[in-house]
């Protein structure tokens, strides 16, 4: 169970008041065998609080099996959870009434991953922007037709040209802002992206998280993002939680969530991007995560990231590591959390890259290099541990910033 | 903290690329490949070139429509009827273009193979997975069963399955999407084929497993020599784990160059937008991203220049009629380009207004 | 239009090629939907506007001395039945009966067992199986049993046939629309709508009703031929259109007891049958296409 032990984060904000403050939240599906009998419990969302703040965007990251989706869907009401509280704007979503939810609804709306499987397909676009304020409001047809118009405009889809389109007549990202239309259309406290811009081409994912942030200034509106990778968020978030097998393994700013991360998940979720700086052309090469990922059905006892964790010591099996906040706002859940890597920043790397004129440094796998560029680095720099970490748990381990932690099986 | 630390992929590829003996195990000469729908021809490739070695990898880069798919599918063979391929493509001393479907079931699988992007359809779910490696396996050779199931474990233990005895046995819904994705590769390395296509082969997996499964595929290119194709749109993918890179717009190449040289001198507006687009470290949160307008053109219809001329804020009349060839204008670098990026010229593009939705 | 067309999905989806090659695919989707149209409508036309326009015999009532004879014969144009009725005009008017009943069981069949099944799929958990359970147990009964039972409270007659058929097309039906229907309520914008706060009534009638309607109507086309046939069986048992109004069911189960001595009077009806069953096949097939493809 990860709950926070100190108190409440920080708001990132000067605001002190959250507009959607989930608590304790558990989402458990129960899997049937063949005639109906109960077969095991699929332990989705354990246990999993956190706040969010007017005008920020929370990026909620996880890969498959981490819960995020089914996260999301019990914050939205779809799927009840089997416990805890989603308090939004000042009303416990859990104990309202039908009716009352649906008010609720009015204020929170989602976009889906799949934009055409969001949209009915026999729908023209003008009646798909319309329907929340069919269902919501009591505006006269003339009026919904206003506001259609207007919304079209605001995604940047020109009305005359795509009012009266159905589906199958518009691209990708084309179906994807008139899911945003259709989400903003009743000006909504909070608008949750559900994997969003996942399946839309990189040239449009950029279109659409402009879209995105456009919204948020001009609307002043509040966004759960949720993505598989951090690469993904990382643009459009003020904080983010990194969700693990149901549980919150790290939340905080996303700067610092980039910068230092104290969890070892989080550390292997950037490690195992394939990151390319598009000005210097220097590409990183992924660090793979070794072992596979424990099933949700069965998670392990202790930290359920121990398995793969190349940390892992006899405690994280025994006893649950809960939520500590290492900086205002910065909390993980880890026995044996990452340090902070001091002043080691992006910055620094490139210019002494540029200083020495070297644009492309090579670093033979076999090597076990104390540095990536060389000696020019920022002699602060803690060196590197050789694979002798466990005995040593509050030494730095800086996967990836080696060619020694691709074998991180050996470290275990 | 995620540094910008150069892991560039071999530190001895530099050298080994202009090594005579590399050998080419595939050279593909101006492929086409046209669609004939309801009386309209869309032209999916057009013009492909590009030589492939052993042990090497190649990363065909582009986005949705681009024809990278249509382009390795032709090789195969996968194509439906209403497709026309011309132009050549030698897999050693055999001509792949305009085989028969006799031949082509002997070559596929056997000397050059293919891995999907989605290992839960192109798994039988209702065979074990062993099974279906032992197929694969007799497919190609004269192994008789018992054999055949040894070399499938055999298999099975070399793309890192764990436990691989039991997983023999076991059914495609048992696994994970990155254990699916082994035995895939496992199914597709059966014959050893001098190539292996990996068509998206990991994009519909977790950035961990996906990690793991390049990982794998470039140790296994290490051992066997296999030479491959990887179909993709992340261009991080491929700075990490390819060779050599070539970056497709409207079916044809725009870009060729080894990853070294093409992402640190990226000449053509086309890859330098899709750079532009991916969010990186140093971007500053909540600024907007530079990005292109437009979308890309229809195949069926053409313009006559630079098919990406209309979205290309160096578009001039030049390149809207005539197109510019694709040239070796520096060693190395191949691009298709009439006012490439080139060091000392007009360097950022001009952030066009994103809302120019067409 | 065009981009859907030139995904890379798209393209590498084979296309069904005309028997002549891509140039005649076009036209042969024009000619597989509107020949059979009209050959519908013009049948249509000929059933039940035929014999009020045109000059022909009463189906019944013909005398013995008439019997037999061959098609050709004045004013009989394809020759007379064994009770010596023309058997043009009771191929015309059972032709109405026979399409008055397949259209009314598919019909209801669509309106009933679509709703029930729509309903059924939508709101899932226990009231789903409890519906599914009840139409099971309709199923299980042995279809002569339920249908000899009404029969015999009932009377036969051509409204009771109906009535009767129906019984099996309502739950065939809804079988077929829970199961499109619960594939709908993956899709995401089901859970839009609810969050646009729409209510029950608009999710089913606009949102989950035009997506299943082309698969219920798809299957009413390939239930006529069902049915009709289904109708001729019953004639047998004694039930269906009673004699001597003619259905080309009856017809055929009549004539099939002579078959060797006139062949020619099994022909006639199965060949209407064949061809109005052929007919509405191909429409049903095809119509999807044509709708959706506008």
């Amino acid at each position: 169970m990860t709950t926070i032990e100190t108190t409440r984060p920080q708001p990132v904000s000067a605001e002190p008041e959250p507009i959607m403050s989930v608590q304790n939240l558990v989402q458990e599906f129960v899997t049937r065998g063949p005639g109906g009998v109960k077969a095991g419990v699929v332990h989705a969302v354990s246990d999993v609080s956190f706040d969010l703040f007017p005008g920020e965007t929370l990026g909620i990251v996880g890969e498959t099996g981490s819960g995020k989706s089914t996260l999301a869907r019990a914050i939205i009401g779809v799927d009840r959870p089997k416990s805890g509280v989603v308090r939004f704007l000042g009303r416990d979503l859990m104990g309202l009434s039908k009716r009352d939810l649906k008010r609720a609804r009015k204020d929170i709306q989602m976009v889906y991953q799949d934009p055409f499987g969001s949209l009915n397909p026999r729908w023209r676009v003008e009646d798909v922007v319309a329907e929340p304020l069919l269902g919501h409001t009591r505006m006269g047809r003339h009026e919904r037709r206003e506001r259609v118009r207007e919304l079209l405009d605001l995604v940047g889809l020109n009305p005359d040209t795509y009012a009266r389109r159905r589906p199958m007549e518009l691209s990708g990202g084309q179906a994807q802002r008139v899911a945003i239309a259709r989400a903003i259309a009743l000006n909504p406290a909070l608008v949750i992206c559900d994997e969003a811009i996942s399946s839309l081409d990189v040239l449009i994912q950029a279109q659409v998280l402009n879209l995105f942030e456009k919204l948020r200034s001009e609307l002043g509106l509040s966004y759960v993002f949720i993505a598989h990778d951090l690469a993904t968020v990382k643009q459009i978030s003020d904080r983010v939680a990194v969700m693990h097998l149901g549980q919150l393994a790290e939340i905080g700013p996303a700067e610092e969530i980039y910068r230092a991360p104290r969890h070892p998940y989080t550390k292997a979720l950037l490690d195992s991007i394939p990151g390319l700086d598009p000005e210097t052309g220097i590409a990183k090469r992924p660090v793979p995560l070794a072992g596979e990922p424990p099933s949700p059905l069965n998670p392990p006892s202790g930290c359920r990231f121990r398995t793969r964790c190349p940390r892992a010591q006899d405690l994280c099996a025994e006893v649950e590591p809960r939520l500590v906040e290492h900086e205002p706002g910065h909390f993980a859940s880890c026995h044996f959390p990452l340090e902070d890597p001091a002043t080691f920043s992006v910055e620094s790397l490139r210019d002494s890259i540029r200083s020495t004129g070297t644009a492309a440094t090579v670093v033979a796998p076999d090597e076990g290099a104390p540095g990536p560029a060389g000696a020019d680095i920022d002699a602060d720099e803690p060196s590197p541990e050789a694979p002798d970490v466990p005995d040593d748990p509050d030494a730095p381990l800086l996967l990836g910033q080696t060619g020694e932690a691709r074998r991180g099986t050996d470290l275990l | 903290m995620t540094d910008l630390a150069t892991e560039t992929r071999r530190p001895e590829t530099i050298a080994v690329s202009s090594e005579p003996e590399r050998q080419p195990v595939l050279t593909v000469r101006d492929l086409h490949v046209t669609f004939s729908r309801a009386g309209r021809r869309i032209h999916a490739v057009n013009g492909l070139s590009y030589t492939l070695r052993a042990g090497r990898t190649l990363a065909i880069i582009g986005e949705s429509g681009s024809g990278k798919s249509v382009s390795v599918r032709a090789l195969m063979g996968l194509l439906p009827p209403s497709a026309t391929v011309r132009g050549s493509a030698l897999l050693g001393d055999t001509e792949l273009v305009g085989m028969s479907d006799r031949a082509m079931r002997r070559i596929r699988g056997n000397d050059i193979s293919m891995i999907f992007q989605d290992p839960a359809r192109s798994l039988n779910p209702t065979m074990s997975i062993g099974l279906q490696i032992t197929e694969a396996i007799r497919t190609h050779s004269d192994l008789d069963k018992k054999a055949a199931a040894d070399r499938a474990v055999e298999l099975l233990k070399l793309v890192r399955l764990p436990a691989p005895e039991r997983r023999y046995h076991e059914y495609p819904h048992q696994l994970s999407g990155g254990m699916r994705q082994r035995v895939m590769i496992a199914i597709a390395l059966a014959a050893n084929p001098k190539v292996l296509i990996a068509d998206e082969a990991t994009t519909a997996l977790d950035v961990t497993t996906q990690a793991q499964i390049m990982e794998l595929l470039a140790d296994l290119q290490d051992r066997l020599g296999t030479a491959v194709i990887m179909i993709s749109h992340d261009l991080g993918l491929a700075a990490s784990y390819a060779h050599e890179v070539l970056v497709m717009y409207a079916g044809q190449a725009v870009e060729h160059a080894e990853t070294n040289t093409l992402f640190r001198n990226v000449r053509m507006p086309y890859t330098k937008a899709l750079l532009g687009a991916i969010p990186q470290l140093t971007t500053v949160p909540h600024s907007q991203l530079t990005v292109i307008g437009g979308h890309p053109p229809d195949l069926a219809a053409l313009p006559s220049g630079c098919p990406f001329a209309p979205r290309c804020n160096r578009a001039t009349e030049k390149c809207r009629l005539d197109k510019p060839p694709l040239d070796e204008h520096e060693p190395g670098h191949l691009y298709a380009c009439w006012h490439p990026y080139l060091p000392g010229s007009e360097d950022e593009p001009v952030p066009v207004d994103e809302e120019t939705v067409s | 239009m065009a981009v859907t067309e030139t995904t890379t999905k798209a393209l590498l989806t084979p296309v069904q090629p005309g028997l002549f090659g891509e140039r005649w695919a076009k036209w042969r989707r024009r000619l597989v939907v509107w020949v059979p149209a009209g050959f519908v409508i013009l049948l249509v036309a000929l059933c039940f506007l035929g014999p009020v326009v045109l000059p022909i015999p009463s189906p019944t009532g013909g005398s013995i001395l008439d019997s037999r004879l061959p098609p050709g014969s004045p004013g009989h144009l394809l020759g007379t039945d064994v009770d010596g009725n023309d058997v043009f005009s009771r191929l015309l008017y059972g032709g109405r009966s026979s399409l008055i009943i397949a259209v009314s069981v598919n019909v209801i069949g669509i309106l009933f067992g679509g709703l029930v099944g729509a309903v059924s799929g939508y709101l899932g958990g226990k009231p789903d199986t409890v519906i599914m359970r009840a139409l099971d147990v309709l199923i299980a009964f042995p279809s002569l049993v339920i249908t000899i039972v009404i029969a015999q409270m009932l009377g036969p007659s051509m409204w009771n046939t109906i009535l009767a058929l129906t019984a099996f097309s309502i739950p065939a039906v809804a079988r077929i629309s829970r199961a499109a229907t619960m594939r709908l309520m993956q899709m995401p914008f089901l859970q839009a709508a609810e969050l646009s706060g729409s209510p029950w009534w608009r999710v089913l009638l606009r949102h989950i009703a035009p997506n299943i309607t082309p698969q219920l109507i798809n299957f009413a086309m390939l239930g006529m031929g069902i049915v009709i046939v289904t109708e001729g069986a019953l004639s047998f048992l004694g039930l269906g259109v009673p004699p001597p109004a003619p259905s080309w069911g009856n017809m055929i189960f009549q004539a099939q007891q002579n078959m060797s001595a006139t062949p020619l009077l099994v022909l006639w009806p199965s060949l209407a049958l064949l061809l109005t069953v052929l007919a509405f096949n191909l429409l049903g097939e095809n119509v999807r296409d044509e709708l959706s493809g506008r």
